[in-house]
Parts: C-alpha cells; sequence; structure tokens
C-alpha cells in the first residue's frame, strides 16, 4: 500500500466510526470511583507520559484524535484532517464550538502552541512524534495545516489525548512549563473539569456541563482514589468502594480470583494503543554485556512461558522479536527470529558462551553481574528472583539489586551504572514511536528516562531506523524493519521476553468504559454506571 | 544455687530453650539436609505442602518453603545476634560514659540518645535501609542504630548508682585508671539486666528484620523468613503455606527467645532467687 492509499483508507475508516450506536441504555448521572495507582507527581500529561498521570490528565485534556478499539481514528477536537498528495501537509479541521473549562475558545492557535511549543519541546515521546513537523499554519480559528518535513504517517497514530494533549496557550504562553500551575490545576476541553486532588487520597473531577458532545459525559462525577496496598485496593474493589483498576492495580493473582466471581469482570482490552513488552536492556559498554554472544545467551537462557505462566499468571505472550507481534497487523513484525526462545535452551546459551571464549571458573562461574529490577511491584521481584536461578544455570552468577524508583530511573538514564536491567516499554502504535528509542544513536540521551540507556550504536541500524521512519510504501517499510528485526536479534541490546498483557478487572455495574482502544488513559467520556 | 538450676525453675525457659537450641540446630544444618539454594526453583509451583516432594509445599516460583525456612533461620539468628551485639556495644560506651562521669558527658551523651528514642524505631530502621540500599550489613546497621538507646539508659543508671559505692572509691584510692574500673571493677556488677535485655533484643531484631524483608527492603540475595512472607503475602488465598510457615518460624523463635531471656532474668534477678 502506498501513502496515498493508505491516507485514503484512513479516511474512510474515519467516516465509519463516527457515533457508534449504543448497546444498552445508558443511564446518566453517579460517580465513578476508581484506583489510580500510584498517586501520580502531577497531572502535567503534556510533560510526562508516567502511568499514573495517564489514568486522570486525558479525563481534561483531549487530542486531536481518539482511536477505537480496532486502531481506527475517532475524530476528536479534530473533526476531519486530510494529506496532501506529497504527504508533506496535512490539514486538520477543528470542531468548532469547543470551549477550555475556563470558557476560552478552543482554536487553532492552541494546536500550533501545544505542538510546536509544548509536545516538540518538553514531552517524553513529542520530538519523535512531530519530528517532522516544522511549522504549523493556522489560516483560520479552526484550520490547522501541519507542514512537514517528509512524510510521517505514524504521526496520525499519536494524536490521542495521552500521548499529545492539546493544552490552552492562554494559560500556558510565556511561562515555564515546567514548573506550571497547570500542572496541579490542569485546565482542558475534556468531558470531565478538574476539581481537587487531595495529596495522599484522592482527586475528583466533576462534569464538564459544557462538553462539545451533547448529553456527554453520562458520569456527574469521577474519583480517582490513591490506594497503596495492593490486598486493601483488592478488597476495595471486593466491597464495590471502587469499580474499576487498571494497569495491574489489581494484582493478577487476585484479578484471576475475581474473574470467577459474581459481579466483576476483566479484560485485557484497552491496551493496543500501548503494546506493553517487558525486557532487559544489557548495558552495551562494558563486561560481561559488552559481548553480544553474553547477552543472547541470557536471552536464551530465559524461559519466557515460566514468567508468563508463573509470575503473570499466563497473562502475556512470548517475545519472538525486536517488534512486538501486534505489529504483524500492519506488516512490520518479522516471523521466526533467533534468539528468542519460548522455553529456555540452556544447551544453546552454553554453547554460545563457549564459543565466545568465556569459561567458567572453579565454581562453575562464567561471569558476574547485578541485574537490577524496575521497582514497579512484587511480580518484578519474582522474576528477578526467577532470572537469578536460570541464568546461575548457564554460568552467570548475578546479584539482584531494588531501588526505589528515583534512585532507579537516575541510575539507569542518568549514570549508567548498572549492568543489566528488567524493565518494560510501550511500544505503542507504531514503531517509530515506541521502538525507536531503545535503539537509535540519537536516542542516547543521558538524563532522559525511557531512552537508549544500552547505549547501543550502530550506523548500519540507524540508518534503517531513518529509512523507516520515512518509508511511506508499506512493503518497502515492512522489509526495512525486518532487517532491523534480523540485526536486533543479533546484536541483542535489549532482550525482549514476553509482550504483556494488562488487566482492568471492573464491577459490571460499569458500562461501556472500554470504549477506546485507549482503555484506562481514555476519557471515560461514555462509561456509566447502573444504578 | 548453681545458674542452670535457678534458670531450670522456670519451665517456660526450659522448653523455650529446647526449642531455640532446635532452631539453631536446623540452622547449622541447613546446607545438610537442603544442599540447594533456598532460592532454587525446585519443582512444580505453588505445590500444597506434602505434595511434589514439598514437605511444606513450594510458592509461585516452585521454591520449597521448607529449605526456605532452614535457611532462613540462619539469616534470621546471625542479624539478631550481630544487630544486638553491636547495639550493646553502642549502648555500653554510651551509657557507662554518661553514667560514669556525670556532669556536662552525661548531659550531652543523654540528650543524643534521647534524640534516637524519639524517632519510631521501625520507621527509623527502614529509612536507614533505604537510604544505604538493603543488604546484611545494612540491615544489621539499621537494627543497632535504632536498638542501642535502651541499653545505653540501663548502664547508664546501673553505672550511676555503682560509681559511688565503697569498692569504686578503694579503686580511685588505690589509683586505678577510670577505663580499668569502667571496665574491670563496675561493669561486671552491671552485666545481668544487660543479659537480660540483651536476650531480648535479639527477639526484637529478628522482628525488625522479617519486618524490613517484608516490606522488600530485605537483602534479595539472602533467604530469610520475611521475605518469604512479604513474597507469598499475595498468595495467602491461594496458597496459604507459602507465608503460614515462616509465620510460624518466626512466632516460635521470637516466643522461644523472650521465655529463655525470662528465664535468664529470673536466675540472675536477685531480688527474685527465692521466688518460688
Amino acid at each position: 500500500m502506498n501513502f496515498r492509499i493508505w491516507a485514503a483508507a484512513a479516511l474512510c475508516a474515519f467516516g465509519l466510526t463516527a457515533v457508534p450506536a449504543p448497546s444498552q441504555a445508558q443511564e446518566a448521572g453517579g460517580t465513578l470511583v476508581y484506583i489510580v495507582q500510584p498517586e501520580p507527581p502531577s497531572l502535567a500529561s503534556f510533560l510526562s507520559t508516567s502511568g499514573p498521570i495517564g489514568l486522570v490528565a486525558p479525563k481534561i485534556y483531549e487530542g486531536l484524535f481518539d482511536y477505537d478499539n480496532d486502531l481506527k481514528i475517532v475524530p476528536a477536537l479534530a473533526e476531519s484532517y486530510e494529506v496532501s498528495a506529497d504527504g508533506k501537509t496535512v490539514t486538520f479541521t477543528l470542531r468548532q464550538g469547543v470551549t477550555w473549562h475556563d470558557g476560552a475558545p478552543f482554536t487553532s492557535a492552541d494546536v500550533a502552541f501545544s505542538v510546536m511549543e509544548v509536545l516538540k519541546q518538553v514531552h517524553p515521546r513529542g520530538p519523535n512524534s512531530f519530528r517532522e513537523v516544522t511549522s504549523i499554519d493556522t489560516p483560520d480559528e479552526h484550520t490547522a495545516v501541519f507542514n512537514l518535513a517528509n512524510p510521517a504517517p505514524y504521526m496520525l497514530r499519536a494524536l490521542s489525548s495521552y500521548e499529545s494533549p492539546m493544552v490552552p496557550k492562554h494559560l500556558l504562553e510565556g511561562t515555564d512549563l515546567r514548573n506550571s500551575d497547570l500542572a496541579t490545576s490542569p485546565v482542558g476541553t475534556g468531558p470531565y473539569k478538574f476539581v481537587e486532588w487531595k495529596k495522599g487520597q484522592y482527586i475528583r473531577l466533576d462534569k464538564n456541563e459544557a462538553y462539545w458532545q451533547d448529553g456527554m459525559p453520562y458520569l456527574d462525577r469521577l474519583v480517582g482514589r490513591f490506594i497503596p496496598d495492593a490486598s486493601t485496593r483488592t478488597a476495595a474493589m471486593e466491597n464495590g468502594e471502587v469499580m474499576y483498576g487498571a494497569y495491574g492495580a489489581i494484582p493478577n493473582i487476585d484479578a484471576v480470583r475475581l474473574r470467577d466471581t459474581d459481579g466483576f469482570s476483566v479484560t485485557t482490552d484497552g491496551y493496543s494503543m500501548i503494546n506493553p513488552m517487558a525486557l532487559i536492556e544489557f548495558n552495551t559498554t562494558k563486561p560481561p554485556f559488552d559481548n553480544p554472544a553474553v547477552r543472547k545467551a541470557v536471552s536464551l537462557a530465559i524461559d519466557r512461558e515460566f514468567l508468563i505462566e508463573n509470575i503473570w499468571f499466563g497473562y502475556g505472550k512470548p517475545a519472538t522479536s525486536a517488534l512486538s507481534s501486534n505489529f504483524a497487523a500492519v506488516g512490520l513484525y518479522k516471523e521466526g527470529m533467533p534468539n528468542y526462545p519460548k522455553n529456555a535452551d540452556v544447551a544453546g546459551a552454553i554453547a554460545l558462551l563457549d564459543a565466545a571464549g568465556i569459561m567458567p571458573d572453579a565454581n562453575g562461574v562464567r561471569a558476574t553481574a547485578t541485574l537490577d529490577l524496575i521497582p514497579y511491584g512484587e511480580d518484578w521481584r519474582r522474576a528477578g528472583e526467577y532470572m537469578k536461578q536460570a541464568l546461575a544455570e548457564i554460568g552467570i552468577a548475578i546479584e539482584l539489586r531494588y531501588e526505589d524508583v528515583p534512585t532507579w530511573l537516575k541510575r539507569i538514564y542518568a549514570d549508567y551504572d548498572f549492568d543489566f536491567n528488567v524493565n518494560y516499554f510501550y511500544q505503542l502504535s507504531d514503531p517509530v514511536l515506541g521502538v525507536h528509542r531503545h535503539y537509535g544513536t540519537d536516542q542516547i540521551r543521558q538524563g532522559t528516562h525511557f531512552v537508549n540507556s544500552s547505549r547501543y550504536s550502530n550506523p548500519e541500524l540507524d540508518a534503517l531506523l531513518a529509512a523507516g521512519a520515512q518509508e511511506a510504501d508499506a512493503t518497502k517499510r515492512a522489509e526495512i524493519y525486518g532487517q532491523v528485526q534480523e540485526i536486533l536479534a543479533e546484536d541483542m541490546p535489549v532482550a525482549n521476553l514476553f509482550e504483556m498483557q494488562f488487566l482492568t478487572v471492573y464491577n459490571d455495574k460499569l458500562k461501556e468504559h472500554a470504549t477506546s482502544a485507549m482503555g484506562a488513559y481514555g476519557s471515560f467520556d461514555r462509561a456509566w454506571v447502573e444504578q | 544455687m548453681t545458674f542452670w538450676k535457678l534458670f531450670a525453675r522456670n519451665r517456660g525457659a526450659v522448653v523455650g530453650l529446647g526449642i531455640l537450641v532446635l532452631i539453631a540446630v536446623m540452622a547449622a544444618t541447613a546446607s545438610l539436609f537442603f544442599p540447594a539454594d533456598p532460592f532454587s526453583l525446585a519443582g512444580k509451583p505453588m505445590s500444597p505442602p506434602g505434595e511434589n516432594g514439598f514437605l511444606l509445599g513450594s510458592d509461585s516460583l516452585g521454591r520449597d518453603v521448607a529449605a526456605g525456612i532452614a535457611h532462613g533461620a540462619k539469616t534470621s539468628l546471625l542479624i539478631g545476634l550481630l544487630a544486638t551485639l553491636v547495639a550493646v556495644g553502642i549502648g555500653i560506651v554510651m551509657g557507662a560514659l554518661a553514667g560514669y562521669y556525670g556532669g556536662p558527658i552525661d548531659n550531652l551523651l543523654m540528650r543524643v540518645t534521647e534524640m534516637f528514642q524519639t524517632i519510631p524505631s521501625f520507621i527509623f530502621a527502614i529509612l536507614l535501609v533505604a537510604i544505604m540500599k538493603p543488604s546484611i550489613e545494612s540491615i544489621v546497621i539499621a537494627i543497632a542504630v535504632v536498638s542501642w538507646p535502651a541499653v545505653a539508659r540501663l548502664v547508664r543508671g546501673e553505672f550511676l548508682s555503682l560509681r559511688n559505692r565503697e569498692f569504686v572509691q578503694a579503686c580511685h584510692t588505690l589509683g586505678m585508671s577510670d577505663v580499668r574500673i569502667m571496665l574491670g571493677e563496675i561493669l561486671p556488677n552491671c552485666l545481668s539486666p544487660v543479659i537480660v535485655i540483651g536476650s531480648l533484643m535479639v527477639a526484637t531484631a529478628i522482628l525488625i528484620e522479617s519486618g524490613l524483608a517484608f516490606l522488600g527492603l530485605g537483602d534479595p540475595n539472602i533467604m530469610s523468613w520475611g521475605f518469604q512472607i512479604g513474597a507469598g503475602r499475595t498468595l495467602l488465598r491461594s496458597a496459604w503455606w507459602v507465608c503460614t510457615f515462616p509465620g510460624i518460624a518466626i512466632l516460635l523463635t521470637v516466643l522461644a527467645i523472650n521465655l529463655v531471656g525470662e528465664g535468664i532474668n529470673d536466675a540472675l534477678n536477685p531480688r527474685l532467687r527465692e521466688r518460688t
């Protein structure tokens, strides 16, 4: 498919998904109390992609688009768009009559400001999403024309409110973006207005009466509660205090139990735009992981199915390549890559180490290293304990290290003071948005979180990534990413472990909360509660 | 009457001692009965007690709970004893100096002691371990740092009451050095309460260590009971055995140490000697 056809197809899809018919009569009113875990550091979704911010901010801010569960574009602040024949101009027609929560009108100036001055400057992924945008023209209040240096088809997948929120120019212009008041009292155009943030307890949002979708939202109020202890969260769900918990707020073991309990349901929907991948980042600049053979041996020695079955209770899918198998839908995923076994290949790993001349000493130890673990909960600790055992079998003796989040982030992404690190990344809806940041030489950005901490640098791969970002032809693009996956399976600067499946646990009284591909990072505009 | 006879009058203390000896033997022979690393994935995960060759069941990764308890005993006793030794050491030095010299030195040292006493000890221990990065050393240091003030207070009190006794004055007249008087004359006379408080402190230290490990602040490379409970906590409803057995181990150990401590107290406390 070339770019023009691709764009046309997207336009068609656009028309098809205007307003889906409701499956059941909605009841207006009521309050939805849901779990926000952990408490967000701020509500500045234009500054940080931190998960808990995503649970709250997209209810307040909106993006140009939303996406439905089939990843089709749903109009939000932009009513329609048009891509020029050469792919270098994208014109958005904005919705009329939209106002910010403070009453000011939403215009094309806000769009230009949000993208050029905010997202491209201070957002973690914005510089990637909008890398080709050179300027934005605003011929009138409701038209925004994006001028691109090169075609950027992936950009249209990065316009959700979670990924690229539109922020009010009149409140942000000329202020210090990183220390804005908006971080703790956001003003958006979304279905809910920010009311109150009681630190350590909850965030309260109330219905935006002036919302542009008539009759919506159905709910009068949203309350995001912070409950630090996992078993307390489960108890709160069971006794009806909260009705919704996503992103593992309810531990898998309890989710599996609630799934079989009347009145509760569990779904893996609502994560398709996120595409989370559990992985190991290797420090490729120092022994033992400066040697690709050792990195591959680690990948071979880990039993991916064991991790999924015993730690994540069956929710997950073994990784088989640098790209998630979810990219098969767009033809970018390549099957049959070596070095990502489902079950541990101990003999293969040992053969690799032997061939590389890394021999065991008297105690059978070939190499020693410290494994850092993402401090996001018990599951990761269990995974670390498992890996310690699994790697001992191939003679790699490891020490485990747990630290608090800021120390860990600093160690991995600012000080580079680590050997290897278990983590998970969102691969998002296009490799340019979620995958390039692991591997590109230009993504060795000291101090920026969740980028190329391996400090892997391969000019051949850089060239392929640059070509892949701009290639409009789907077949050629698939070829490029096929080569990318081949190189990465051999060099293995990052060993993908498994495609994570996050669980959302909800009370059956809550309806239509998963209408967007963004799931819990969506707006909840159509959610309603059976009284 | 000999010490043992005095001690044995307290039946509970004898039972406690028996349990403690058993636990010590278990710790010492852990590597004989469970030669494999207690973290090793020994078999089918979540096996109930008695199944798949697991006496006390296995946890979510298939680690043997019984092996964990045996090896964890080593950690618990080691940390309990080490931390207590360090705490008693610091406490004796601080208390002896304060009690013996009195005046401004006493004032200074006791204000420092009070400063430590005003901070809730467990929270302080969490803070220290979090700052230092969890490891055996940091845990021992943290427990010692939060435990010594009680010893210091006690030793100071004893020194205050002993320093003006005739035998001490006699030592002064003989020209003995301060250090010699403190260590050779006064300290042996106030050792009994220190031994009692020390023995009870071992129990507290084990509890603090378990609490830290439960909260995920234990040394991740060393098996301990607190770690087992912390790791099994989320499984409580589906695999009760994972944290129940280590919990019983902690309960028995702490109980045994307390009983023994009381027995020592009975035996060493002259006021209780005639108690029947």
